[in-house]
Order: C-alpha cells, then sequence, then structure tokens
C-alpha cells in the first residue's frame, strides 16, 4: 500500500512537471504563431485595405488552436459596433487563460491594439511592424530559456515526486 | 477594398427599412450607433426637435452639439436638452475620434478613398461630411488628419414627390426626356431622383407608363443605399445598382451590360462625368442626372454644365428649392434643341 502511494505520489509529481514543461515549450510556439497573424494583418490593411472586422475574420481562418479562437471573439466584438483598442484588449482579457505567455508577452501584444484603425494605411503598416519586432525580440529570449526551463519542469516533477516520497518515509 | 458594412448595429436593426407609404423611418438607435457612447446617450434624450426632423447633426471640436432639421437650429446640452449655444455640450477630440471609429468599423484606413473626397457614405445613404487637415501628395489630396468636424447628413426618403413631376418629364411615347434636377445642397434632389427612378422603373398605371430599365451609378453610395449587395431604398423592380463606382466609368459599363433605357446619375459636375454622359447620349439612353445649382443661370454658369447644355443635351430641368421645406419644386423647365426656355410653374401637390 506504501509503495502503491509513493509510486502515485511520483507519478503525480512528475506529470505536472511535465505538464508545466509542455506549457513552456508552447510559448515560443505561440509567440511565433502572433507574429504571423500580424504579417497576415498588416497584408490585409495595407494591400487590401480590409476593414478590421473582415481582416480578423480572415485571420481566424488561417491562424489554429488558441489564436483562431481569438481572432474569431475579436472579429464578433468589433462586427457589435466596439472600438479595435477597447476589443482587443478585451479579448486578451477573456482569452489569456487560454494561451501559454507570460504577463509580460501580453504586454507587448497589448500594443497592437493602440491606434489599431484609427489612421491610415501607412501609419498602421508602420505600426504593426514596430510591435512585430517587440514581439520577435520577445520570442527569440523564450525560445532560448524555454528548451532549458522545460528540461529542468520535466526532471523537477519526478524528482520532487522522489523527495516527497523519501519525506513522507 | 471599401467599407463593407457587415455588422448589426448595437440596439438597432441594419437599416430602417420603409414603413408604409411615404417615408424610411428614421429612429434614434438607427443613428446613435454611428456615434460615440457619450454622443449617443445625449441623442437619444434629445429634446426641442422631433427626431425626424433631424436633417443633419454637426459635430466641431470644441464647439456645441448641433442639430438641424425643419428650418431651425438646436443646440443640446449634456441632458439632450434645447439650449443657448453657449450652454450647449462642447464637442471633444475623443467624441469625433469615437464617432469615426464607429462609421468606419475602426479601420479609417479603408475609407481612405471616401475621405479623400471629403466625406464618407453610411449604409442607409446617410452621408457624413469631413473636415481636417488636408494631406497633400503631387497636389492631389491624400487624406485628411487631424479631423475636426463632421456633419451627418441624414438621408430620407420621402416618396411620392415624383407622382406629379414625372408627366412632365415623359414624352407622348411614354419614354423620358433628357432631365437634369438642380437644386441648392440640402434642397432634396437625390431624394426626388430616387423617387423618380423607382417610378420610372416600376412603371405607373396612373400615367399609362410601362417599367423601363434603370441603371444607377451610385457613385457616393447615397441613392440606394447599398448594404451587402442589397439596396436599402426601394430603387424599382427594373434597376440595376453600379454601387461606389466612378460615373466616368459606370455609365459605360452599364450601356454594355445591363442595355439600360435610362440612366441614373446623381451630382453631376466632374468634366470626366460630362464626357461620360455626352458618350452616353450616342448609344440612345436617357440620362436623369441631378447637379448643384440654385437655378438654371446658376448652372449656365458652371463651365462643366454649360458644356452639356450647350450640346443640346437636356430636354427638362426641373428646380428645387428649400422654400416650403426640402423638395420644393420651384419649376420645370423645358429645354429645346435650339436652347429656347419655356418656363412653366408646377403646382405643389
Amino acid at each position: 500500500m506504501i509503495w502503491a502511494g509513493a509510486f502515485l505520489l511520483i507519478i503525480g509529481c512528475g506529470c505536472l512537471g511535465l505538464y508545466r514543461a509542455a506549457r513552456i515549450r508552447k510559448r515560443p510556439a505561440e509567440l511565433r504563431e502572433c507574429l504571423t497573424a500580424l504579417a497576415l494583418l498588416d497584408t490585409e490593411i495595407y494591400w487590401g485595405s480590409t476593414p478590421l472586422p473582415e481582416a480578423f475574420a480572415i485571420l481566424r481562418e488561417r491562424t489554429d488552436g488558441v489564436w483562431s479562437v481569438f481572432f474569431a471573439e475579436l472579429s464578433e466584438r468589433l462586427q457589435k459596433g466596439e472600438g479595435a483598442n477597447s476589443a482587443w484588449n478585451a479579448t486578451i482579457d477573456h482569452q489569456l487563460p487560454h494561451f501559454c505567455l507570460k504577463f509580460g508577452d501580453w504586454q507587448v501584444i497589448k500594443d497592437v491594439g493602440k491606434g489599431l484603425g484609427r489612421s491610415d494605411r501607412q501609419e498602421q503598416h508602420k505600426h504593426i511592424e514596430l510591435v512585430k519586432q517587440q514581439i520577435s525580440l520577445v520570442k527569440e529570449q523564450a525560445t532560448q530559456s524555454s528548451e532549458k526551463q522545460a528540461h529542468m519542469w520535466s526532471y523537477l516533477g519526478f524528482l520532487g515526486g522522489i523527495a516527497g516520497v523519501l519525506f513522507l518515509i | 477594398m471599401s467599407l463593407h458594412y457587415t455588422f448589426h448595429p448595437i440596439n438597432s436593426n441594419p437599416e430602417p427599412k420603409r414603413q408604409g407609404k411615404g417615408t424610411v423611418s428614421q429612429t434614434q438607435d438607427n443613428l446613435s450607433h454611428w456615434l460615440g457612447e457619450k454622443l449617443a446617450n445625449i441623442l437619444l434624450q434629445v429634446q426641442g426637435i422631433t427626431f425626424k426632423d433631424i436633417e443633419e447633426i454637426r459635430l466641431r471640436i470644441d464647439r456645441p452639439f448641433l442639430l438641424l432639421g425643419n428650418h431651425k437650429e438646436v443646440f443640446i446640452d449634456e441632458q439632450g436638452s434645447a439650449v443657448p449655444p453657449e450652454k450647449g455640450y462642447r464637442i471633444r477630440r475623443e467624441d469625433i475620434l469615437q464617432a469615426l471609429e464607429r462609421m468606419t468599423q475602426s479601420s479609417l484606413y479603408a475609407a481612405e478613398e471616401e475621405m479623400k473626397q471629403g466625406f464618407i457614405t453610411l449604409p442607409g445613404g446617410h452621408r457624413v461630411g469631413i473636415t481636417g487637415e488636408a494631406i497633400l501628395k503631387q497636389g492631389q489630396v491624400q487624406t485628411l488628419k487631424h479631423i475636426s468636424a463632421l456633419n451627418i447628413r441624414v438621408a430620407k426618403a420621402v416618396e411620392g414627390k415624383a407622382e406629379h413631376i414625372l408627366p412632365k418629364l415623359l414624352s407622348r411615347d411614354g419614354s423620358l426626356y433628357h432631365t437634369l434636377i438642380l437644386s441648392p445642397p440640402r434642397a432634396g434632389k437625390t431624394t426626388l431622383l430616387r423617387d423618380l427612378i423607382r417610378k420610372i422603373s416600376d412603371g405607373s398605371p396612373a400615367l399609362h407608363t410601362r417599367g423601363q430599365t434603370v441603371g444607377v451609378v451610385d457613385e457616393r453610395r447615397e441613392l440606394a443605399g447599398m448594404w451587402q449587395g442589397i439596396p436599402a431604398y426601394d430603387l424599382g423592380y427594373r434597376t440595376d445598382i453600379l454601387d461606389g463606382c466612378p460615373k466616368r466609368m459606370g455609365i459605360n459599363m452599364l450601356i454594355r451590360s445591363m442595355s439600360p433605357q435610362v440612366i441614373a446619375v446623381d451630382e453631376l459636375g466632374h468634366p470626366e462625368d460630362v464626357e461620360a454622359v455626352l458618350d452616353a447620349l450616342r448609344t440612345g439612353v436617357k440620362i436623369l442626372s441631378t447637379a448643384h445649382a440654385s437655378n438654371l443661370e446658376e448652372a449656365l454658369s458652371r463651365p462643366t454644365l454649360r458644356v452639356l447644355f450647350e450640346a443640346g443635351v437636356f430636354e427638362r430641368v426641373v428646380v428645387l428649392s428649400r422654400r416650403h421645406g426640402p423638395g420644393t419644386v420651384e419649376e420645370v423647365i423645358v429645354l429645346h434643341q435650339e436652347q429656347e426656355c419655356h418656363r412653366g410653374k408646377v403646382r405643389e401637390g
């Protein structure tokens, strides 16, 4: 019975560690997806003059997973007549728990909403390019640190479980 | 790509539908959703002017909120009450930006082409005049920035005006004379044109006329108020609408593709429009158009219109004014090819 309990504790802590590691590995991927989406948004605005509700509906189709859900909500909010900046921020606040991004990442992503749709195409293009550069930097840092952290959490879960067992025995 | 309004405004239907004969319903909701929260709230509780009478909503930064209609100006305070100008609610920059954001679906860049002309058109045909700082490139207006004022001109369709004018514009065989409607701004020329188009298109048993195919080039998107390909206004059973297309191109496109009997366009004035009209005459279609001028003399003093008169294009000229409210028919002038003018007053029905 004791051995079964110990086994379960190690497996439980190990799974938690692996879950945490998976979330850390997802962060650069989500940032990469965000950059792709912003590049698409830039194209729709700059070359297509596509109105934002329509542009976000296109992004919803062209992205996967959490970002697709994010843009679906954003498009819906704009279609209901909400302003671009407030819709962008409200969608972030609502969708934030479904992402693996950190607080600092969202601070940069929130910059996209500032002035979105309120100027001509040239200005919009410059603005999106600037935010893309900032997100690229964040993504580079995330890529470098994520593998180390993910490895650490993979081991840490199991080791934590073993430590717990030793402590209890 | 121009703006495509794909949303249902908060608290309202997409746009007013015709309610019985005579009017298009104009509710506070329909207009207030184009404004920011603050102004929308004021507009919803406005007093001192009947809402259906509102013809213009004027927003100027740091100036009082102003409504115009029914021959009067009403300054509005924060509670929606009519007050002297100095006590009116002062429009803030944010109010203008919020209104523009709603009117352009948060996509000001998508309205760039329209803004170059100084206005944007909302679904339902409401036209919003815009002033601000013009950015020029090679002598042409590139865009407007630091937008300082908006003038929302509420589109109204008062039907029935065409009924007593149309007989004057039809020949014995029931075909339309080449007709030009003249009026100063806000005197109802677009409304009359819309009504005439519908009457000509549907035909009139009372006038013993059969319906004719009408091609409408709605360059400014006011005539039909197209929304997702569906006109907000009824322009008749036999009307084809080319939405948002410059007249010079649209007239030729319609003639080639839709074989209209009548071509209807709003606000002639550009030299290229004149060329297109002259070209269209050679194809046998009838022209129904409008232009800004208070009377025939004023129209003749405009170089572009003068070319058309000298070419003997128009056979009938309808002059409108606001003397008894928008759409007052002052006179219907019969023009002969030799430029003789026979004027006959038309009684107001």
